[in-house]
C-alpha cells in the first residue's frame, strides 16, 4: 500500500431504501492528503455515501475499502477505530454533555476496553485525557466554552466543537457533513483556514457542501454525484467548466467558464 | 438516637439505595420498571443465605446483589434488544413474573412472606449506602460517565464515536439490578420479613419517580430524589398514604414545569464551575427558567 | 371472560397509545375507580344500574383530570413525560383510594343471584355473558364509530401523522378529551364488570387485573382495536390453560411471560400485521 493509493476507495457500492435507489454502482476514489469535495444537487445521494462509509447503513452491494482494508462488514461502532470520523449536517453533540465532555467523546475510540473505560477523567485534576481534550479546545479558540452547556452555544460555535470531536479520534480521514452551512463569512473563512491548517498534517478532508465559493476555495479535488452515480470529478476549475455539471445545477450548459456562485438554487 | 429517628434514616439509606438502582438504566436511556423484581431477588437470596447458610447479612447482602446483577445479565441478552416503551413493558413483565415465581416458592414461604433472623441496624445500612453511593459516583467520574450519557442522549452517534452502545445499556442495567438487588437484602435484614407482595410495580414506579425527581442527569439526583421522598413527609407528618399523595401530585407537578428533575447538570457545573467566568450569552441562557438543556 | 375485561383496558391503552401516541399508565387506575365506585355504591344501597352509571361517571372524570394535568400541560415535552405522569397519576388514585376506602379487599353482594340460566345441561351465569356481551358491543361500536363517523375519521387521521390532521383543520383540542373520555369510559366500564362478576375489589386491583390489559394489548398488537380484542381472547385463554394445567398459581407467570416473549421476539404483536389496514 504505498503513499500514492487512494485513502478510501468504493468499488461499485450500490443502497436502495425500498424501491428507493439512492446509490448507483458508485465508483469514486478519495486520495491521500487531499482535500476533496463530493457535491451534487439535494437527493444526489451524498449524506447517504457517508452513512455507508462510517457504517450507518449496510451497503446493499460493493465494497469499501479505507487504506486498502475492506470495512464492508465492519460494525458502524469500529469504523472509527479504523480512522474514520465525521461531522453532522444537522448538529449532533450531546445535549447532557459539558463543551469538554462532548470532545472527550471522541477519545472514547482509543480508550476501548475496560481499563479505558474506567479511567478516572473527570475525577483526577491533571488527568492527561481531560488535558488533551483541554489543549484541543485552546488550539479552537474555544476553551472558554469548555464547561458550557451546547445546547446553548451559538450554531458556528457549536459546528466548531463538533469539528474539535471528530478530531480527537485521530482519524486519517475526515468527513465534514455541510460544516459551512449556516456559517457567516468570516466564520467560512476561519473554517477554511482551521481545516487548511489540519490537513497539513496528512490528514484527508472529504467534504459535501452546497456552497461552491467554500469549495473552491478550499478543495483540490471535486466528486460530483448525481441520483447516486458519479457523473464527473476533477478540479473545481475542470468542474466549473464541465457542461454536465453545469446543465445538472443550471438546467444548460454555458459557453464560458463561469464566475464562482453559489449552487444553492438547485 | 430514639428509635424513630432510626427508623427514618434507615428508611432513607434503603431509598437512596434504591435510587441508585433506578438511576443507572435511566442514565443509559433505559426505564427499569422491574426494578422491584430486582430488589426481591436480592431480598429473598439474601434472606435465605443468612437464614439457611448461617452467613453474616452483610456477606448474604453482597453476594445476593451479585445474584440480582446476574440474572439481569441473563434476561438484558433478549430484553435489551427492545427500545423506548416497548423495553419498558418488557421490563415491567420481568418485574411481575419474578414476583410471581417468588410467591410460589414455598421454600422461601411462598404467599406468607418469609421471616428474616438476622437483624441489621443503621450504622451498617448507612454504611453500605454511603459504600453505594461512593462506587456509582466514582463510576461516572471515569469515562463510563461520558460514554452512557452520550449513549442516552444519541445513540446512533454515540454508536459512530465507537462507544458499543449496547454493551453499555447492559452494564448500566446489570449494575442498576444489582443495586436494587443489594437495597431488597437491606430491607430484609432490618424488617425482619418479607413477602413478595411488597415488591411490586408500584415499589418499581415509585422509585423510577424519585429518581425522576431528583433529576437524572447528575450523580447526587437519585439523592436528593429519595431525601426529598423520604425526609419531607416525615417533617410535614404526612400519613402513608398522603404521602404518596402528595408525591404523585408533586411528581405531576413537575413533569410539567421542569422534567429534568430537581438538579440538572448544568446548574451543578455552574455550582461547582464557577471560578471561571460564561461567555455572556451562555450565562443569560442558563438563567432562564425553563432550560430544556439542549 | 376475564379476556373480554382485558381486551376492555388493552382497548382504552389502545386508543391513547394509538392516537396520541400516550402511553397511559393511569389506565389501570382508572379501572379500579370503576370497579371500587360501584363496589361503593353499592354499599350505599344505590341500585345497580345507578351504581354503574355512577361508576363511569367516575372514570371519566379522573381520565379527564389525568388529561387535563399531563397532555394538555405538556405539548411538546420529551418523550418519558407523559407517561411518567401518567404512572404518578396511577399512585396518586391508589393510595387516595386507600386512604378513602382502606387497603382490604372489599366484596360486593350478589346481585344476580339465581340469575343462571340453564340451557342444554349448560349452566350460564347472566352476569358473565350481560357483561361479556356488553364488551363485545361497546368495542364493536367503537370500531363502527371510528370507521364511518367525524370523529372517527379525525382520530384516525390523527393516529396517522398529527400534523397532516392540523393541516386537515382536526380540531385536536376538542377531540383529544374525547379520547380520554372514551378510554376512561372503557377501563371503568371494565372494572365494574369485574367488580360485577367477581365480585371482589381492593384498591390495587388495576395492579392484578388492570396490568393485564397492557399484556392484552401488546401481544395483540399496539395500536389496533381488534388487535387488543384478539389479544384480550389470548390472554384469557392462557390464563385458563395456565390454570388447568399447572394451577392457579402460575397464572400470572403464564401471562407475564408470554408478554416478555411477544415483546422480546415480536413487539409489534402477534396481529399486527393482519389488523395494520384498521389502526384505531
Amino acid at each position: 500500500m504505498s503513499a500514492t493509493d487512494p485513502i478510501l476507495r468504493l468499488e461499485s457500492v450500490s443502497k436502495h431504501f425500498g424501491g428507493l435507489r439512492v446509490v448507483e454502482d458508485l465508483n469514486l476514489a478519495v486520495r491521500r492528503g487531499v482535500r476533496t469535495a463530493l457535491i451534487g444537487p439535494n437527493g444526489a445521494g451524498k449524506t447517504t455515501v457517508f452513512n455507508l462509509i462510517t457504517g450507518v447503513f449496510p451497503v446493499d452491494a460493493g465494497r469499501i475499502l479505507l487504506d486498502g482494508v475492506d470495512i464492508t462488514a465492519a460494525p458502524s461502532h469500529l469504523r472509527i477505530g479504523h480512522g474514520i470520523a465525521r461531522s453532522f449536517q444537522n448538529i449532533r453533540l450531546m445535549p447532557h454533555l459539558s463543551t469538554l465532555e462532548n470532545v472527550m467523546v471522541g477519545q472514547h475510540c482509543r480508550n476501548r476496553g475496560v481499563r479505558g473505560v474506567l479511567q478516572p477523567v473527570n475525577l483526577v485534576p491533571r488527568n492527561r485525557w481531560r488535558e488533551a481534550a483541554r489543549a484541543a479546545l485552546v488550539d479552537a479558540g474555544l476553551i472558554e466554552y469548555e464547561r458550557s452547556t451546547v445546547g446553548n452555544l451559538p450554531y458556528g460555535v457549536q459546528k466548531r466543537i463538533e469539528l474539535v470531536r471528530a478530531l480527537m479520534a485521530q482519524p486519517r480521514l475526515l468527513l465534514l457533513d455541510e460544516p459551512a452551512a449556516g456559517l457567516n463569512p468570516a466564520e467560512t473563512e476561519a473554517l477554511q483556514a482551521q481545516l487548511e491548517k489540519i490537513c497539513s498534517g496528512g490528514l484527508t478532508v472529504l467534504v459535501v457542501e452546497h456552497d461552491m465559493h467554500f469549495v473552491g476555495a478550499l478543495c483540490e479535488d471535486v466528486i460530483v454525484l448525481d441520483f447516486g452515480r458519479k457523473i464527473a470529478e476533477g478540479s473545481p476549475e475542470d468542474i466549473r467548466r464541465n457542461p454536465l455539471v453545469q446543465e445538472i445545477y443550471l438546467g444548460a450548459p454555458v459557453a464560458q467558464p463561469m464566475e464562482r456562485h453559489s449552487a444553492r438554487s438547485a | 438516637m430514639s428509635g424513630y429517628l432510626e427508623g427514618v434514616l434507615v428508611l432513607l439509606a434503603v431509598n437512596v439505595v434504591f435510587a441508585y438502582g433506578g438511576f443507572l438504566p435511566l442514565a443509559a436511556g433505559q426505564l427499569n420498571l422491574g426494578l422491584a423484581g430486582f430488589a426481591a431477588i436480592g431480598a429473598y437470596a439474601s434472606a435465605y443465605l443468612s437464614n439457611v447458610f448461617k452467613l453474616p447479612p452483610l456477606v448474604a447482602i453482597v453476594f445476593a446483589g451479585i445474584v440480582a446483577g446476574v440474572v439481569a445479565l441473563i434476561v438484558a441478552v433478549p430484553v435489551l434488544r427492545t427500545r423506548g416503551i416497548y423495553l419498558a413493558l418488557a421490563t415491567f413483565a420481568l418485574g411481575q413474573i419474578v414476583q410471581a415465581i417468588i410467591l410460589n416458592l414455598e421454600v422461601v414461604g411462598g404467599a406468607a412472606g418469609y421471616p428474616v433472623a438476622a437483624f441489621i441496624r443503621l450504622p451498617a445500612i448507612a454504611a453500605t449506602a454511603t459504600v453505594v453511593v461512593a462506587l456509582v459516583w466514582l463510576l461516572f467520574a471515569t469515562r463510563f460517565g461520558i460514554a452512557v450519557t452520550a449513549v442516552h442522549d444519541d445513540e446512533t452517534v454515540a454508536d459512530l464515536m465507537g462507544i458499543d452502545v449496547r454493551a453499555f445499556q447492559v452494564a448500566a442495567f446489570a449494575l442498576g439490578s444489582a443495586i436494587a438487588g443489594v437495597g431488597g437484602g437491606l430491607y430484609a435484614h432490618h424488617f425482619s420479613f418479607i413477602e413478595a407482595q411488597y415488591f411490586n410495580i408500584s415499589l418499581s414506579i415509585t422509585i423510577v419517580l424519585y429518581v425522576l425527581l431528583g433529576g437524572t442527569q447528575t450523580v447526587i439526583g437519585p439523592l436528593l430524589g429519595a431525601a426529598v421522598f423520604t425526609l419531607l413527609p416525615e417533617v410535614l407528618r404526612a400519613s402513608a398514604n398522603w404521602r404518596y399523595v402528595a408525591f404523585a401530585a408533586a411528581l405531576i407537578v413537575l413533569m410539567a414545569l421542569r422534567p429534568e428533575g430537581l438538579v440538572t447538570g448544568a446548574q451543578l457545573r455552574r455550582l461547582l464551575g464557577l471560578a471561571r467566568a460564561q461567555p455572556r450569552h451562555a450565562a443569560v441562557a442558563a438563567a432562564l427558567p425553563k432550560e430544556p438543556s439542549g | 371472560m376475564l379476556g373480554s375485561i382485558y381486551a376492555m383496558v388493552a382497548v382504552a391503552l389502545t386508543l391513547s397509545i394509538g392516537v396520541l401516541r400516550f402511553r397511559n399508565f393511569s389506565i389501570p387506575g382508572l379501572f379500579m375507580i370503576g370497579g371500587m365506585t360501584a363496589w361503593a355504591s353499592l354499599r350505599g344501597g344505590l341500585p345497580w344500574w345507578l351504581a354503574i352509571a355512577i361508576a363511569l361517571v367516575a372514570g371519566a372524570f379522573a381520565s379527564l383530570v389525568v388529561e387535563r394535568f399531563t397532555w394538555r400541560w405538556m405539548r411538546g415535552a420529551q418523550e418519558f413525560v407523559p407517561l411518567v405522569s401518567s404512572m404518578a397519576f396511577l399512585l396518586l388514585f391508589e393510595h387516595l383510594a386507600v386512604i378513602y376506602w382502606g387497603s382490604e379487599l372489599r366484596t360486593l353482594p350478589p346481585l344476580f343471584a339465581n340469575a343462571d340460566w340453564r340451557i342444554a345441561g349448560l349452566v350460564i351465569s347472566v352476569p358473565q355473558l350481560a357483561g361479556l356481551v356488553a364488551s363485545i358491543a361497546l368495542i364493536w361500536a367503537l370500531t363502527l364509530a371510528l370507521a364511518r363517523t367525524r370523529l372517527g375519521r379525525g382520530l384516525r387521521t390523527i393516529a396517522e401523522d398529527s400534523d397532516t390532521a392540523l393541516l386537515l383543520g382536526v380540531e385536536i383540542n376538542h377531540i383529544v378529551p374525547v379520547v380520554f373520555l372514551i378510554s376512561g369510559l372503557f377501563a371503568a366500564l371494565a372494572g365494574v364488570i369485574f367488580a360485577l362478576n367477581y365480585r371482589q375489589v381492593q384498591p390495587f386491583m388495576g395492579e392484578m387485573v388492570g396490568l393485564k390489559g397492557i399484556s392484552a394489548m401488546i401481544v395483540g398488537g399496539m395500536g389496533s382495536v381488534w388487535g387488543s380484542i384478539a389479544g384480550g381472547l389470548i390472554i384469557g385463554v392462557v390464563e385458563v390453560m395456565s390454570i388447568g394445567y399447572f394451577g392457579a398459581d402460575f397464572v400470572d407467570i403464564a401471562v407475564y411471560g408470554l408478554l416478555l416473549l411477544i415483546l422480546c421476539v415480536r413487539p409489534t404483536g402477534l396481529f399486527a400485521a393482519a389488523f395494520a389496514g384498521q389502526r384505531a
